[in-house]
């Protein structure tokens, strides 16, 4: 009974999982860790990184539980598959 | 617990913001979660001398239903508007219209006496797209004394840069809700908190202001022993603010708290008695009132107390430990919870906690079993989501979704995969263990009933519906409660259909009983369509009860809101087409304007035809010959979406070649006329037509030979309609020929038929005006009738309040009747006693006896007040 993201209106069909790095600031525990099964996490310097394989529904799924259980979000960044270099636009900071 | 009680402060300067923001139409407080939003905004509605009423609601966690939403946004707004009415509360459908939804409210707003202001908190978790929209335009026309304020974690794709060019939009955010380091030191100062300069900043600096990170920490603080260090340590700390001061709050609770905390998470509303269930342990009430008390992230939902719901971000954190810690505990809470939602009628819930339980075989029982009621509380939308959350490709496991998929689909239009869900289900039927085969018989018929009326196809259908004759008997009160819904949803359709078919007696008697059931039963909505068939039903039979019926049903549909919904249509557009069959053609379009807006989500074949119908005689009455003729096209068009044989095909297609004779469009209706098929050509109404026809080609003889069969009774017709048509047309037929006297035979003849249900339009349409004028008024015994559609006919709508506004005084005998009737006329009263075969006497005292009664001064007002009651037509009821 997880809330949803609502639908994003021009979602594009991307079905290919790709390489994320998602930064958040202080380092998590392990009852949050738990809300991330499927990511895996590494310390750096006082953030916590988590990455893992996703498609967008569950990038966007991760995104959720960051906002729920309000952490500080820093940086969501695609490691595979660049376009053409990468450029501060392919990250989202808040 | 905590001995001091960490409590809110007065952020006046975050208040007065607010009230700035306020003076917008539109104010949203878009920051994430824990950053103290409905804190301010509770703390902003508790402030003395607020200008406006405050509808205040709160969007329901993970909201998929748009009825849900807007029933709970229209009662807030009627409980702001005016808190002691009475009236009922907003009623959920099966059928919601969004858009018509939205205008009620906003002119609710715009008729509230004092200006109001919407809260909504919690915006976010609002998941549908139809209602976001229809919210974005509730919020771009709010009238000018209305307001709206919005909390919501993320911005939300409401479209609102109309309202942001005009400056209309304020917002507050994230960083606006950020405690400076004032606050922060006041709010431990007000929850007792002793700690240095120097610790509340470092607790400002490392909880960057956060509201709830500051409660969390001012709730471990109260009883830490060493605070200094606590803050020293926390903010030494590398971990996540939210985590560490969240598993600090939960690690000082006394073991029953966290227990319970623990076990009651996966709620999304407890109270003790759910509790106790839950934790195995009695006294949970009492920590769910010390928690709240505690301001520690737990808030009563009601006044009493009862119901509480925990912060979302304590609910989510605690959701994680214990499916960290107690994984193995998940699924038996889910259980138990479902099991005393079931226990307590409280349908959804359960069914969500069984779902989540993972017994899918039993949620898709309790689903199969509910889904009727709940598509009757309109709960269509939540239905939806409880079949999305099965596992994919559980149907055939599960064959007892098919039924909950066909009603889905039958409620969305979707005919032909309800008929594929339907075909599922029947042959799963045969293999059901026999204690649930009947209901699930009953339950398809009902079902097929419903498709078939949808498709205005009877055939193949009725002879089941002798399953629904009998209750089911030693089933439980669950069995009996799905079988009277079902029941009483057949019965409709069943009428329904039957109506359509013009097996009229049967028509009336389910339907009769249907509404009986629904009224037992408790289904206002089911009464309603029943009353609304049931005038529909009556519509050619007599024209009173029917106006009676019509009455009956928009009454009882106004009364829950539904004055406007397409259940009610049949009644509306039943009322429509009467008013205008006795030529009150203003009055009529009214309603025929509110059926249109009724039906505005509905596009079903059956009753649109009957809007088209209605409107076609409207214009054919007004003599807008080419706009009667669009319409009728309409209603043959939509026939082909139909299976079954319209009751009226044949007066449609006659009107449409009188049309077309009196376009001179002569060619298009003798081609029409040559492709009808036997039975069609042989009726009156087509007779009529080929008369009109005729008489447009100059050929009185033959306008009277196309009619001799109606005339001498051995063509069909549908009713009296036809014959007061064939006579006038007759009429105009010897009137053409220089027979007068056969003319006026005709006309009077016309008049007899047309008096008990008062029928004008046929003379307007048929252009009888020449005809009228020509009979001598001494000549009829319709005098009032005949005066009343000269009336019409030269432009005047006659009694144009369709209600009389009050009632004589006392009932007129029907000898007093009798003699009202002649009092329109030019007749003198010995005049009148002789056609009556009375004294003049006689007349002399029932004239008296009018007048007192009528309250009326002389003949004149006389005749007014008794127009104005409409007595002056000798109604078959009476």
């Amino acid at each position: 009974m997880r809330p949803h993201l609502p639908a994003f209106d021009h979602a594009v069909m991307d079905p290919a999982p790709a390489l994320y790095a998602i930064r958040i600031h202080g380092h998590l525990g392990a009852t949050v860790l738990s809300a991330f099964p499927a990511l895996t996490s590494q310390g750096q310097g006082a953030d916590t990184v988590l990455t893992g394989l996703l498609d967008r529904s569950a990038l966007y799924g991760v995104l959720a539980e960051v906002e729920a259980l309000g952490l500080d979000l820093v940086e969501v960044r695609q490691l595979t598959r660049h376009r053409k270099s990468p450029e501060p636009g392919d990250s989202r900071s808040p | 617990m905590a001995t001091a009680t960490p409590r809110l402060i007065d952020r006046g300067d975050l208040l007065d913001a607010l009230d700035r923001a306020a003076s917008t139409k539109v104010t949203i407080v878009s920051a994430p979660a824990g950053s103290g939003k409905t804190s301010l905004l509770r703390a902003w509605a508790d402030r003395p001398g607020q200008p406006h009423r405050l509808a205040v609601m709160q969007v329901q966690r993970d909201q998929h239903d748009a009825q849900q939403f807007w029933l709970a946004l229209r009662g807030a707004v009627r409980q702001a508007s005016d808190p002691t009415s009475r009236a009922e509360p907003p009623t959920a459908t099966p059928s919601f219209n969004g858009r018509a939804m939205v205008d009620r409210v906003l002119s609710e707003l715009t008729d509230a006496r004092h200006g109001i202001t919407l809260v909504i908190d919690d915006l976010h978790e609002l998941h549908s797209p139809e209602a976001l929209a229809q919210l974005t335009r509730l919020l771009t026309n709010l009238p000018p004394n209305a307001h709206a304020i919005l909390a919501t974690r993320r911005d939300l794709p409401l479209h609102l840069h109309q309202l942001r060019l005009a400056g209309e939009l304020a917002e507050i955010r994230a960083a606006d809700l950020r405690f400076t380091e004032h606050e922060t030191r006041e709010l431990l100062d007000a929850s007792g908190i002793a700690l240095s300069e120097a610790g509340a900043a470092l607790l400002h600096q490392r909880t960057e202001g956060w509201a709830a990170g500051l409660r969390l920490a001012a709730i471990s603080l109260a009883d830490a022993s060493d605070p200094e260090r606590f803050v020293t340590e926390f903010s030494g700390s590398n971990r996540a603010v939210a985590e560490y001061l969240m598993a600090e709050m939960l690690e000082r609770q006394p073991d029953d708290v966290q227990h319970l905390l623990l076990r009651t998470c996966l709620l999304d509303r407890v109270n003790g008695e759910l509790a106790d269930l839950l934790t195995g342990r009695p006294g949970s009430e009492r920590i769910l009132l010390g928690l709240e008390d505690a301001n520690a992230f737990v808030v009563s939902l009601d006044p009493e107390r009862t119901w509480f719901r925990y912060h979302h971000l304590l609910g989510d954190f605690l959701r994680l430990e214990l499916r960290r810690t107690l994984p193995k505990e998940v699924a038996t809470l889910h259980r138990r919870a479902a099991a005393w939602f079931a226990d307590h009628d409280q349908v959804v819930e359960a069914i969500r906690h069984t779902q989540a339980a993972g017994d899918w075989p039993v949620a898709a029982r309790l689903l199969a079993d509910h889904s009727f009621s709940l598509t009757l509380d309109g709960q269509g939308q939540t239905i939806q989501a409880l079949l999305r959350a099965f596992p994919q490709g559980t149907t055939p496991a599960y064959p007892e979704l098919a039924l909950v998929r066909a009603a889905d689909d039958l409620l969305h239009g979707h005919l032909d995969e309800a008929a594929a869900h339907l075909a599922v289900a029947e042959r799963y039927v045969a293999t059901a263990p026999p204690d649930r085969q009947r209901r699930l018989q009953v339950a398809i018929v009902s079902l097929k009933l419903w498709l078939a009326r949808r498709r205005g196809h009877l055939a193949g259908v009725i002879e089941q519906a002798n399953l629904l004759a009998s209750p089911l008997a030693g089933q439980s009160d669950d069995d009996i409660t799905l079988d009277s819904d079902l029941r009483a949803v057949a019965l409709m359709n069943l009428g329904t259909l039957e109506a359509w078919s013009l097996g009229l007696p049967d028509a009336e008697r389910h339907l009769q009983e249907g509404a009986i059931l629904a009224r037992r039963i408790g289904r206002p909505y089911l009464e309603v369509g029943c009353l609304a068939q049931l005038a529909f039903a009556s519509g050619i039979r007599s024209f009173a009860t029917t106006r009676q019926r019509c009455h009956e049903a928009i009454k009882l549909a106004e009364r829950y809101g539904w004055g406007a919904e397409p259940i009610v249509a049949p009644a509306l557009v039943t009322l429509a087409a009467n008013l205008v069959w006795t030529g009150e053609f203003d009055e009529g379009e009214r309603w025929l304007q509110r059926t249109a807006q009724a039906l505005q989500t509905d596009t079903g074949p059956g009753i649109r035809q009957l809007l088209h119908l209605a409107t076609g005689r409207l214009h054919a009455g007004r003599g807008h010959h080419r706009e009667a003729l669009e319409e009728l096209s309409a209603v043959e068009r939509l026939q082909s979406q139909l299976a079954g044989s319209h009751a009226l095909a044949s007066q449609v297609t006659g009107w449409m070649l009188g049309m077309q004779a009196r376009l001179g469009m002569l060619d298009q209706a003798h081609a029409r006329l040559a492709a009808l098929d036997d039975e069609r050509a042989n009726s009156g109404e087509i007779s009529n037509a080929r008369a009109v026809i005729c008489l447009t080609e100059g050929d009185p003889a033959g306008a009277l030979g196309a009619l001799a069969d109606v005339l001498n009774g051995t063509a069909p017709v549908i009713g009296d309609v036809t014959l007061v048509e064939t006579h006038l047309l007759a009429g105009l037929a010897h009137r053409a020929l220089g027979d007068q006297r056969a003319a006026n035979q005709a006309a009077e003849r016309a008049l007899a038929l047309a008096e008990p249900d008062r029928l004008v339009l046929p003379f307007a349409m048929t252009g009888a005006g020449e005809l009228l004028e020509a009979l001598p008024r001494h000549d009829t015994a319709h005098a009032a009738l005949l005066a009343e559609i000269l009336d019409v006919l030269h432009g005047a709508s006659p009694a144009a309040n369709d209600q009389p506004s009050s009632p004589p005084t006392e009932e007129l005998s029907p000898s007093e009747l009798r003699v009202l009737r002649y009092l329109p006329t030019n007749l003198s009263r010995p005049e009148i006693a002789s056609e009556l075969s009375v004294s003049v006497n006689t007349v002399n005292t029932h004239v008296r006896s009018i007048y007192a009664k009528l309250q009326a001064r002389d003949r004149s007002s006389a005749v007014q007040r008794a127009r104005e009651l409409r007595l002056l037509s000798a109604g078959r009821t009476r």
